[in-house]
């Protein structure tokens, strides 16, 4: 392993969505970046699993920062998708009513929509809900209809934005763990388990660990209380039983239980709210799974005749409050930016604009900025059910995941990637491979292949002699 | 060479080759395997086990020797295309298939489906815990061990009690590696009684009635935690964890295509002849029915493509269909479907599963009229064929009834 031995502007630590946005606007700001990471790649932690909805806000708290993000997020992305061939999937949502009390909730749902300048959002008859919704089991009341709420990518777009800095000279380090920091004369001193990083800017996006960075060297404003979400992923038949996304009405403590389609082609359902101790661990735990279930199929009867292809469980970086926990130290040259609960996807764009303006509005000036006169943009591998993939084109080498209809010239072009994999998840996530609904049987022996010793292999552990 | 077939079959394993073995001996020609692995030959290709060949060639033969002659009876006679995907079917018998060559669309006058089976992974089990790498199927595993000389561990323990369980045990020690120990939900094996006492021969130590609780580790499995039949909970500390059985046909081409199915599992609908809803096409094999012996789905195989060979000369004269129905006892019947109103049609054989161990008569009726009554010992995932059932009777109105008394 290399010893770091860096200097730079900025050093972003965890590499989660938002992470990997802040990295990217500091770069194409002209900042001399670094990302760390303490997993084997970017969405190793709360970022690896969500429902990867690009909400509107409407039902975010009116005035809120986070609702502030979320916007600036969402028009963001809708600027730049397709510019890295990144997918949308226009799905709509509907939050239905199974009651009375959620019927009469409906009003102010829609209100509050239109408070947040979402003011397309309108309340739906029971008749409307099943004509959208035909497979919906019985007992809907009503419902408010959210035209924009949209399904997207959830791992092509953090790493398109990993791609974008790392083509604008941003760099990055996997499985690269803060261990210390220590504040210099101009910036700071980070000891990791890499070696020594010298910066002018330290930006703390450590998601579930951001409270034990700041602890480092302050109290930290605030305490991250995992809350873990479990999700099921469905066979790609299940998604033509809906069309929306559907939500249910949130109550004082949860948003509760949703279907959704994911832009691979399942549908998922999702997520439970568990609070826990444990910051790394995710477990799926089946007497919750079945619970989820249940529920779904309260709402969706036919969900019973489809078969689970992958569950998973994901921890949002809860804290003591709801609203997110972004704190700039001018004087000690450090940004905070926690608490990023469940709607990072969605915001990391827009918050990666929000530190921009408070560094530019509060600090003074560490490093100089030159934005670039052209901006670069990365062409992402796409990986949407609902466009052409790689497999219809020729050339592509032959398919070597027959679930996912993954090809060999898909997994090459992975490693040829600016951004290539380290680790088999990272493999997973950025071709879809052995994701599919038979978990691997048919091509892990291929993968394993193909990969060899181009990562950390731990599909396999050895030869046959 | 010409987009237009006589016949296309999907899957060049056992059940497909034998549909190809008997088109070819009906002298058709212009016929195409499609095959999406970089082999023909299909599951027994890994399964280096000594239980094939017994009906087919009258000697028992290790899994891959015996693909390797059911796909010489039809190398070069026919075409067999590998690498390559069919990605939808359509109506009227055209396929879009996907290969190194990108899209094409294909034609045939008749489609066989032969896509065969695979197990009940990790997921679809709803298994709690972490999801490190290590978890896999015996099908995997046999694929790491004979095809790419890889260990996917070294310290395994197996889920499951199917023949398909003990296999695995095999197959591990062919590589010289031990598994640690056989873990079972039932309080039995699935297979036969005496494969317990191999396992234990072997070294493996069996715990019945145990569920797995939990699966530990963050790029690798470390442990595994089960709760015995007593209610204890224990640790085990392992590498990899090997989920057997539970074969699920592969359904995914129909379930997204025109073809009627079973909604509750995208079991295509179809006769004694394996046709399906759409006359051009016809299922057969194990995705029919997971999932039985090779030699069984070699017979099987044959038997379609004879019927196949002759739809494509003589007109089809059955007149209507009779659904057939399972009581509670029953999981799957092949076929699903009875094709009526044909002097032939006179019997049929069901071949049903079921989901508990079931000891007593089974009885067919039509509705007023028993067809057929006998007594079965079933067994979990082991085959059950109700034989010679007289349907020369039965009428638009008619069920064919399946019922255990």
């Amino acid at each position: 392993m290399t010893q770091l031995n860096e200097n730079v502007d900025v050093v972003v630590i965890g590499g989660g969505v938002v992470g990997c946005a802040v990295f990217r606007r500091f770069t194409l700001m002209g900042a001399r970046t670094l990302l760390l990471e303490k997993g084997g790649d970017i969405l190793s932690g709360a970022s690896k699993a969500n429902s990867a909805i690009l909400h509107t806000g409407f039902d975010a708290p009116t005035g809120s920062l986070e609702l502030k993000c979320m916007q600036d997020g969402y028009e963001e992305y809708m600027a730049i998708h397709d510019k890295m061939n990144l997918p949308l999937l226009k799905t709509t949502a509907i939050v239905v009513a199974w009651n009375q009390e959620q019927l009469d909730a409906l009003p102010g749902i829609v209100k509050q929509a239109h408070a947040n300048g979402v003011t397309d959002v309108i309340q739906i008859s029971e008749k409307e809900v099943y004509r959208r919704e035909p497979n919906l089991g019985p007992g809907a009341l009503g419902g408010v209809y959210v035209p924009r709420e949209y399904v997207i990518d959830p791992w092509s777009s953090p790493l398109a934005y990993v791609t974008q800095a790392v083509m604008h000279g941003g760099r990055y380090e996997f499985n690269c763990q803060v261990l210390n920091v220590q504040p210099e004369s101009d910036g700071w001193e980070l000891t990791t388990n890499k070696g020594t990083v010298h910066t002018r800017l330290v930006i703390n996006c450590a998601g579930n660990h951001a409270d034990l960075i700041d602890g480092m060297w302050r109290a930290p404003e605030f305490e991250i209380r995992p809350r873990k979400g479990q999700f099921l992923v469905y066979d790609k038949a299940s998604a033509s039983q809906i069309n929306a996304i559907i939500l249910p009405v949130p109550t004082a403590t949860t948003k509760g239980v949703l279907l959704c389609k994911t832009i691979f082609g399942n549908m998922i359902l999702g997520p439970t709210a568990e609070e826990q101790q444990d910051r790394n661990r995710a477990d799926v735990d089946e007497s919750m799974m079945n619970d989820l279930i249940d529920k779904g199929s309260r709402m969706l009867p036919s969900l019973t005749d489809y078969s689970v292809t992958a569950t998973y469980a994901g921890l949002r970086p809860a804290t003591e409050k709801k609203e997110y926990r972004i704190f700039p130290y001018p004087q000690e040259k450090w940004i905070t930016v926690g608490g990023i609960r469940s709607t990072g996807l969605t915001a990391a764009l827009g918050i990666a604009r929000y530190v921009e303006n408070l560094y530019r509005e509060q600090f003074p000036a560490l490093f100089a900025l030159n934005e670039p006169r052209e901006l670069q943009w990365p062409c992402m591998p796409m990986l949407s059910e609902y466009e052409t993939r790689d497999f219809a084109c020729p050339g592509n080498g032959g398919i070597v995941c027959h679930c996912e209809l993954v090809t060999r010239r898909e997994l090459e072009a992975a490693f040829d990637s600016a951004v290539p994999p380290e680790c088999i998840g990272g493999l997973r996530r950025r071709t879809r491979v052995m994701m599919g609904r038979c978990n691997g049987f048919f091509c892990s022996n291929n993968v394993a292949e193909i990969v060899g010793d181009r990562l950390d292999n731990t599909i396999v552990v050895g030869k046959v002699e | 060479m010409s987009s237009q077939y006589e016949v296309i079959i999907i899957g060049a394993g056992p059940s497909g080759l034998a549909a190809a073995r008997s088109l070819l001996e009906q002298g058709i020609k212009n016929v195409l395997l499609l095959e999406r692995e970089s082999e023909a030959g299909g599951v027994p290709r890994h399964c280096r086990h000594p239980t094939f060949g017994i009906q087919t060639f009258f000697r028992p033969m290790n899994g891959h020797n015996w693909a390797a002659r059911i796909l010489k009876l039809v190398q070069g006679k026919y075409e067999i295309r590998t690498s390559t995907t069919v990605v939808n079917i359509r109506p009227g018998g055209e396929l879009e298939v996907s290969s190194d060559r990108g899209l094409e669309t294909l034609r045939a006058k008749r489609v066989i489906i032969a896509t065969g089976v695979r197990e009940t992974p990790r997921h679809a089990r709803l298994i709690s815990g972490q999801r490190p790498q290590g978890v896999l199927t015996a099908g995997a595993l046999q694929q790491f061990i004979y095809l790419k000389k890889l260990k996917p561990g070294i310290r395994p323990v197996i889920v499951g009690s199917e023949l398909v369980s003990f296999s695995a045990i095999w197959t591990l020690r062919n590589a010289g590696i031990k598994a640690l120990a056989l873990i079972d939900e039932n309080s039995r094996p699935v297979a036969f009684k005496p494969s317990a006492l191999y396992a234990r021969l072997m070294g493996v130590k069996v715990h019945f009635g145990s569920h797995v609780t939990k699966i530990n580790g963050s790029e690798r499995v470390e442990s595994i935690e089960y709760k015995d039949a007593s209610g204890q909970e224990h640790l085990l500390t392992c590498d990899s964890i090997i989920f057997t059985g539970r074969f699920t046909g592969e359904y995914t081409l129909i379930r997204k295509s025109h073809l009627q199915f079973q909604p509750e599992t995208g079991r295509p609908l179809f006769d004694q002849n394996g046709r399906c809803s759409d006359p051009s096409y016809f299922a057969v094999g194990n995705m029919t029915h997971p999932a039985d012996m090779g030699d069984q789905c070699y017979q099987e195989g044959q038997r379609v493509g004879r019927y196949v060979a002759r739809t494509l000369s003589e007109q089809d004269i059955s007149t209507f269909n009779v659904p057939v129905i399972l009581d509670d006892v029953f999981r799957v019947s092949a076929p699903n479907v009875i094709s009526c109103g044909h002097r032939s049609m006179e019997e049929v054989t069901l071949n049903v599963r079921v989901d508990k161990a079931h000891t007593g008569e089974i009885v067919v009726t039509d509705g007023s009229r028993e067809l057929y009554r006998k007594k079965h010992r079933c067994m979990p995932e082991r085959r059950i064929l109700l034989k010679h059932i007289d349907v020369s009777a039965l009428t638009p109105e008619s069920t064919l009834s399946v019922k255990a008394v």
